[in-house]
């Protein structure tokens, strides 16, 4: 946090604009925004709805409707990958917008992106029910998410858990113990076992079992042998005949089975209990806060560097709230993960965030540390956000007057401006540009320039 | 605070314009049911516009009572006997209409009440209600309607009545869905809170909610109604045999089908051109009222 | 100004083998609200706080107990006195001439007049094909507190009041935006002059800034007209912003009631200790304690025994109502996972009649794993002895009542008996 700027980047945002075409109207959701993501860190994204940033989570992940007009702007991942180069080529042309065009458009970035996501990067909505297919088992869903991205995953699990020995697992475990996880990873490469070592790792990484019960599960691991089926189903994946009608069925099945082994590992991962029970449940069976740790599994389970949540917590009650906060918390520190997360609750942002980002009306009002953005403030609109949030210990509110503008024809200026208590005759005329006041705060106001 | 001021009432029924407009064949089935609509009217008001002395009546021609093919005099032909098939289908069109929307209307206004009471009020009225309007349901209606008709005579206020008591169930059963659903709303409770009686409930706020998709069903219903109309006056129910009606109209050339197939043809055209352009002008207001179609 | 007493609401759940099961919506709580003060009930969901004030306005009819309005606070006290001591007659008495659940008809007409609600979702509260003088008129139309003209100025004088102008009259709902919708809200429950508005979650629908502007509406109106309020939410900053007195409900019980400083900065129950440590703060780096509960709120139709809340408690002990069940669960994941070692595979853990057997295994380690255990793993604390053939016998429960902590507050935890 402190030398936020020697990280890498992971993801850089640039002046991106998107609109939204509608019968009522032409919504600008997003006006110029620029923002960038450092490789594990938490980015918070607060605003009021309408400021445009569930629009920016799905700009990112490349999920925009098919009225969805980007303008301009890059989303760079990576510093190289432009994910919205197809729409943008589009959108920034200067014609009628015609959402079918773009539709199949949207259409192509999905396939293209497809193999991005999962990998790259991931989403978690809001509502956890409707993210999730009821129909399908938790652990079917999860087993999916992982056959679709990356099969061979899949097919490196069962194989070599298939083929190795019981002296294999008893040299492994000696590794493991004496050298670390490390050396382990190395030597499952020697063997020709990769694949094993994640389900290995996944057991020796348990907190809740002593030792002795982790070298016990993971030297049964060879117990857990294909069956002949499976095995006609793997081979048939690896002559690549998963597209011919009933073989392709057959090889579906077998990897499916071996997703549900990595469902039960992500699930215990996650601190549910009974993962064994629970990966044969049906959405509707689990409890909200046990839902939303499914919906986090299945966007985790591709290790993706990227994770957008979409007002993850907002559906639930504030104890399984914490519940699920003190998972995002374990999560970052346990990996090298970036995480955006987006939310209407600038409370639950400082529980979680290392930078905060303000929007307000489809652009960034200001972003800087979580520390700064909460003790010094430097936006109109920040410092009466934090006076409008009722706490435990205020004892007075200061409302903000009037609501946000129409997104139709967003006011000239700065378009904070109409709210603005300290509002100048130049607001209404240009629009503020971004002035960094400290390392990595920035503001778009006035009378940051001015003071300088 | 001043948002969406701007946007009033009047740009919601423009939004519901565009969102009509923009489905091209409601379009087009509101053009045709318009043209029928005006057709009856002047029918009604001001026959000889269309070259039409005495809309009550068909003009019969004894002396050449043999169909005649489609020519520049007789543009549909003439039909037994010898009745100018344009001119007949123009007068018929103002009879089916009329009753039908009778029917349509009456059946709906019955539904309504009673899905509403037995929905609303709920427990035994209810169990009560739906279980006579299944009993309504399990008779095939043209059985149902000729049974009625032959109960109260033939007559056309008999067969208006037998065709409401066809038809009312079917408005039972979807104002009772509607009003199970409209029933939960919290705009009901905060009525009830309010203090509103049962029947200020029912009648100031779950009627109103209920009436537009009532609407559409009834512009969805219409082009059936016309058609079974004119089936039970082509089967013989029809009182007065000079009464312009295009089921009749349609049995008149039954004689002749084989040489002239158009004295059959063209009544039975209008009934389907009919029927065709309510149901598509029903699937465009029933995009209008469904708020997730507007986007 | 209006009490309820021992009120329940159990809902019917017809279900397919086991036959109907009620769903013990509210259960037994018992809550007074004095004139002009703000009393905030704060609950998850499921808790029953919204069912509680549907009850209190008679939306819904309660299961049991009974709602006293408008009784002076002596009434009170003695109709509470007379619950507990089992006096039938004087309890009826006073019920016979307060009873909120006996009025009928006209006077339960009138009756209305005099509370009102606001409700959640502004976006369905109001009827979509009213206009917004309808909205602000009907509750003085349908109980005939005022009528036609009179009721006219009376709806555009309090279109003024909260903030909105008189011309917003003749629009309809769905031209507003959420904030305006629920001030018009608000302009209804106070169009006959209430004494008393129930509050449910006013303002959980709305942005922080539009939040913040009817809080401080509400407050106002409060301070003008002295209106008793029952401000129903999960957001526990809302509540120690507008409350006097806070009740905490978890599961169709009541928890915790007393001053709302004394409730949310010395918690005395366990859940609203965990509760209020829960809620997040805007202070980043703020070094404290969170207190994260484990699991999730109990299945209602089937509670667990003896407190409610047992079984996520963090402090609980080995009366609070631990099942054979639940000791032999948690023995169980020990005995499998952590102290493998001790134990190995042969273990088995069999949950019987307030016993739990456990197989194959040594009373003497049994019973230190339970001494280390005991502290994180409140289950473990229900064990009374482990017998010579390792028979975990398990202590006697009991249900705890309200008790009073302190004058002003009383606490449903056996802790404070």
């Amino acid at each position: 946090m402190e030398r936020v700027k020697e990280r890498a980047k992971v993801l850089e945002i640039k002046d991106l604009r998107v609109s939204f075409h509608t019968r009522r109207g032409v919504f600008k959701a997003l006006r110029g925004v620029d923002l960038e993501l450092y490789k594990g860190e938490v980015l918070g994204l607060a605003g009021e709805s309408g400021s445009g940033k569930s629009t920016l989570g799905l700009a990112i992940m490349g999920l925009l409707p098919r009225n969805a007009r980007v303008e301009s702007g890059e989303v760079l991942l990576d510093g190289s990958k432009d994910v919205l180069k197809m729409l943008r080529d589009y959108g920034s042309r200067d014609v009628k917008f015609d959402p079918r065009k773009n539709e199949k458009l949207i259409k192509r970035l999905n396939k293209e992106l497809r193999e991005v996501r999962g990998r790259a990067l991931a989403m978690v909505f809001q509502e956890p029910l409707t993210s999730l297919n009821p129909v399908l088992q938790v652990g079917y869903q999860i087993a999916e998410a992982v056959y679709y991205h990356d099969p061979m995953r899949l097919v490196r699990r069962a194989i070599s858990r298939n083929r190795c020995t019981q002296a294999d697992l008893r040299d492994l475990m000696t590794t493991l113990k004496t050298k670390g996880e490390e050396a382990l990873i190395e030597e499952v490469e020697k063997r020709n076992l990769r694949g094993l070592e994640e389900q290995i790792l996944s057991i020796w990484r348990r907190q809740d079992i002593h030792e002795a019960k982790k070298e016990k599960l993971i030297l049964s691991l060879d117990k857990h042998k294909l069956d002949s089926k499976d095995r006609l189903g793997i081979s048939i994946y690896l002559r690549g005949l998963q597209r011919v009608p009933v073989l392709g069925r057959l090889a579906k099945d077998a990897l499916i089975k071996e997703g549900y082994r990595l469902a039960v590992e992500i699930l215990t991962y996650l601190g549910i209990p009974h993962p064994e029970k629970v990966v044969r449940m049906y959405p509707h069976e689990l409890s909200g806060g046990m839902r939303q740790r499914v919906v986090i599994g299945i966007a985790i389970v591709n290790n993706p560097e990227i994770v957008i949540m979409d007002e993850p917590t907002s559906a639930l009650d504030v104890t399984i709230q914490a519940q699920i906060l003190e998972l995002v918390s374990s999560l970052k520190a346990s990996s090298n993960r970036s995480f955006i997360f987006i939310s209407h609750d600038l409370s639950v942002l400082a529980e979680v965030s290392d930078r905060i980002a303000i929007m307000y009306a489809g652009k960034i009002a200001e972003v800087g540390p979580v520390k700064v953005i909460f003790e010094e403030p430097q936006h109109p609109y920040t410092k009466m956000l934090m006076d409008a949030i009722p706490t435990m210990d205020k004892t007075e509110l200061k409302a903000i007057p009037g609501s946000v503008p129409d997104m139709r024809s967003p006011p000239k200026g700065c378009s904070f401006s109409n709210r603005c208590p300290f509002v100048m005759p130049k607001c209404k005329e240009m629009e503020p540009p971004m002035v960094e006041v400290s390392e990595g705060h920035k503001v778009a106001c006035f009378l940051v320039g001015e003071r300088k | 605070m001043e948002e969406r001021t701007e946007e009033g009432k009047y740009s919601n029924l423009i939004l519901s314009l565009k969102v009509f407009f923009s489905n091209r064949t409601a379009v087009a089935g509101m053009v045709i049911f318009l043209a029928y609509v005006v057709d009856a009217l002047i029918m009604q008001f001001d026959p000889r516009l269309l070259g039409v002395t005495n809309p009550n009546q068909f003009t019969y021609n004894f002396v050449n009572p043999v169909p005649q093919p489609p020519s520049s005099q007789y543009p549909l032909g003439t039909t037994y006997p010898g009745i100018n098939l344009l001119q007949a289908i123009l007068e018929a069109i103002r009879v089916d209409l009329g009753y039908s929307m009778l029917i349509v209307v009456g059946g709906a206004v019955i539904g309504a009440v009673v899905g509403i009471l037995a929905a609303y009020v709920g427990g035994y009225l209810d169990e009560l209600l739906m279980r006579f309007t299944d009993i309504f349901f399990s008779v095939p209606y043209l059985v149902l309607a000729i049974a009625v008709g032959f109960a109260l005579g033939r007559s056309f206020t008999s067969m208006v009545i037998a065709l409401i008591i066809v038809w009312w169930p079917i408005y039972a059963r979807y104002t009772r869905s509607l009003t199970l659903s409209i029933k939960e709303s919290v705009f009901v409770e905060a009525a009830k809170a309010a203090g509103a009686s049962m029947v200020r409930i029912m009648f100031k706020h779950i009627l109103p909610n209920t009436l537009p998709p009532v609407v559409v069903q009834i512009s969805l219903d219409l082009g059936s109604v016309v058609g079974v109309f004119a089936t039970l006056a082509f089967i013989g129910f029809i009182p007065n045999a000079n009464t312009p009606e295009l089921g009749y109209l349609a049995s008149l050339g039954l004689n002749y089908v084989q040489s002239a197939p158009w004295t059959v043809i063209f009544p039975g055209l209008a009934i389907t051109l009919f029927a065709l352009s309510v149901n598509l002008m029903g699937d465009g207001l029933r995009d209008v009222i469904d708020p997730r179609r507007r986007s | 100004m209006i009490g309820a007493f021992n009120l329940k609401k159990y809902f019917p759940v017809r279900g397919g083998v086991v036959g109907t099961q009620y769903l013990k919506a509210v259960d037994n709580v018992t809550l007074t609200v004095r004139r002009g003060e703000v009393v905030g009930v704060v609950g998850e969901s499921g808790s029953g706080k919204s069912t509680l004030g549907r009850m209190l306005i008679r939306l819904l009819e309660p299961t049991g107990g009974e709602i006293l309005f408008d009784a002076p606070e002596e009434e009170m006290v003695k109709y509470r006195e007379a619950l507990e001591s089992g006096d039938k007659e004087s309890a009826e008495m006073i019920s016979r001439k307060y009873s909120l659940l006996r009025k009928k008809g006209s006077e339960l007409r009138k009756l209305r007049t005099r509370m009102s609600m606001v409700f959640q979702d502004p976006y369905s509260s109001l009827d979509p094909r009213f206009r917004i003088l309808d909205v602000i008129m009907e509750p003085m139309i349908s109980t005939g507190y005022l009528r036609g003209e009179e009721a006219r100025k009376k709806a555009l004088d309090l279109l003024e009041e909260v903030g909105l102008p008189r011309a917003f009259g003749n629009r309809y709902p769905h031209e507003l935006s959420g904030g305006q919708r629920q001030r018009v809200a608000i302009a209804r429950a106070l169009s006959t002059d209430p004494e008393l508005v129930i509050l449910d979650e006013p303002t959980s629908a709305l942005d922080v800034s539009v939040q913040a502007q009817i809080l401080n509406l509400l407050k106002e109106f409060r301070r003008r007209k002295n209106i008793t309020m029952v401000l129903i939410t999960h957001n526990i900053a809302v509540v120690s912003y507008m409350a006097d007195r806070v009740a905490v409900m978890y599961s169709g019980r009541l928890m915790e009631i007393g001053d709302k400083d004394d409730v949310l900065t010395r918690p005395k129950h366990p859940y609203t200790m965990a509760l209020i440590s829960s809620v997040p703060r805007p202070r980043p780096g703020e070094a404290r304690k969170r207190i994260v509960l484990k699991g999730d709120p109990p299945n209602l139709l089937s509670p667990p025994r003896g407190c409610v809340f047992h079984p996520r408690c963090p402090m609980a002990f080995h009366e609070c109502g631990w099942t054979a069940e639940e000791v032999a669960e948690d023995i169980n994941y020990l005995v499998q996972g952590k102290y493998y070692n001790v134990f190995g595979d042969n273990v088995k853990v069999i949950p019987l009649q307030d016993k739990v057997k456990v197989e194959g295994a040594n009373p003497e380690s049994i019973k230190k794993v339970l001494e280390v255990e005991r502290e994180n793993i409140r289950s473990l604390t229900a064990v009374k002895e482990v017998t010579e053939d390792s028979l975990l016998i398990i202590h006697a429960f009991q249900e705890p009542k309200l008790y009073k902590e302190s004058e002003r507050r009383s606490v449903s935890c056996l802790l404070y008996r």
